[in-house]
């Protein structure tokens, strides 16, 4: 099981990697990412894919609520916070 | 850019095709004389005076938008259900000559073409796609403001008289900056027009919404509009959207290469569907002017 601060930064090594448009210096875990496309709507499917990797466990896309993907810390929140039902 | 909720409702519509001053085209397309063109114009009037608010600078443009440059938007692969065409028959003189002695016209109507020439252009689909074509290459020392009205293109599985049409008058404001500018400027009109819609107690909800893609479900496009929503409709008390408010984010920015401070220009725009305006007018006022509400005022 990985600890939060490996989760994050995996997280944020997979934005700055796919998306090719931001440093890893300029990335915070507020920098709204969805809003900026800094993932654009294609990457968005691989987030998701990446995100079930990484959680372990399958999203429904249809489940998902507008803001989920907004930036780091609210993945993080959505996603991987132990009171995830 | 505005997509309506079903026009379904318990409650009656006032149909426009009983006025005198009205005209409907089976096609999808209206007519406007008397007191309705005269609420046209003081309507559109009214949004004029809005954008004059933000120094808006003017622009009339033309029908036809280049299919090359609207690619650049994706546009026939998420809205290949709306386009229209503009057609016209390959001018070699045999293919006239075929033309003109073949019948022109089958029984429901359609034309019997034959070759045609290369279609290059599509019918305009929406006003402010103009703006993001001719400022392209730009780097903007300041935000723009901007407004046009232009007629609209957009093909229908069917048609109602006002409320859904082959083509339509759309306004648009619109705002091309950083990210802060346009922001505030969309709370800014959001603000002026639900106030105005209280003002003259015009029943209307502002609803998320998402542009009306073709196979929504494979489109990562309606997706990612679903998740991080960007356009919100006003929504009249029928179901029918009589506008919205969209922020595009730096995604015509980035299509077009229009910069603001060295990176891709953000924008957004205030759109309103001319006819739809009267259609509420009517089912809220009734078809007697007098009833109006005085637009002049606001």
């Amino acid at each position: 099981m990985k600890t939060e601060s490996e989760i994050r930064q995996t997280l944020r090594e997979w934005i700055v990697r796919t998306s090719g448009k931001i440093r890893a210096e300029e990335l915070d875990d507020d920098t709204p990412i969805i809003e900026r496309r800094i993932i654009s709507s294609l990457q968005l499917t691989d987030l998701i894919l990446m995100l079930e990797r990484l959680s372990d466990s399958p999203i429904d896309i249809e489940m998902l609520k507008p803001g989920v993907f907004r930036d780091i810390n609210t993945i993080y929140r959505n996603f991987f916070e132990p009171a995830r039902a | 850019m505005s997509k309506s909720a079903p026009e379904s409702t318990s409650e009656a519509i006032f149909d426009p095709r009983v006025l005198p001053d009205y005209g409907w085209y089976e096609s999808g397309q209206s007519a406007l004389s008397g007191s309705l063109l005269e609420l046209y114009r003081r309507i559109d009037n009214m949004f004029l005076k809005w954008a004059s608010e933000c120094q808006a600078a003017e622009f009339f443009f033309p029908t036809f938008i280049s299919a090359r440059e609207l690619a650049k938007l994706d546009y026939f692969r998420s809205f290949p259900h709306l386009v229209t065409f503009p057609a016209s028959l390959d001018a070699a003189d045999d293919n006239l000559k075929r033309f003109t002695e073949g019948t022109p016209l089958d029984q429901e109507g359609g034309v019997h073409l034959t070759a045609l020439d290369p279609v290059r252009n599509v019918l305009t689909p929406a006003a402010c796609y103009h703006f993001y074509i001719l400022f392209q290459g730009q780097a903007l020392a300041e935000p723009r403001y901007v407004t046009t009205r232009a007629t609209c293109f957009r093909r229908e599985t069917h048609y109602l008289p006002l409320q859904r049409q082959w083509n339509f008058s759309m306004r648009e404001i619109v705002c091309i900056g950083n990210s802060d500018e346009v922001k505030a400027f969309l709370g800014r009109y959001t603000e002026k027009v639900q106030a105005f819609f209280e003002r003259i107690h015009l029943p209307v909800n502002w609803v998320n919404a998402t542009d009306p893609f073709f196979n929504p479900s494979k489109n990562p496009k309606f997706l990612a509009q679903r998740l991080d929503p960007v356009k919100t409709e006003m929504v009249f008390r029928t179901g029918l959207a009589i506008g919205s408010v969209n922020f595009h984010r730096n995604y015509f920015g980035e299509a077009f290469q229009i910069q603001r401070q060295e990176q891709e220009a953000f924008s957004g725009c205030v759109a309103f569907g001319i006819e739809r305006w009267i259609f509420a007018f009517l089912n809220e006022f009734g078809p007697d002017q007098k009833q109006w509400p005085d637009l002049n005022t606001f």
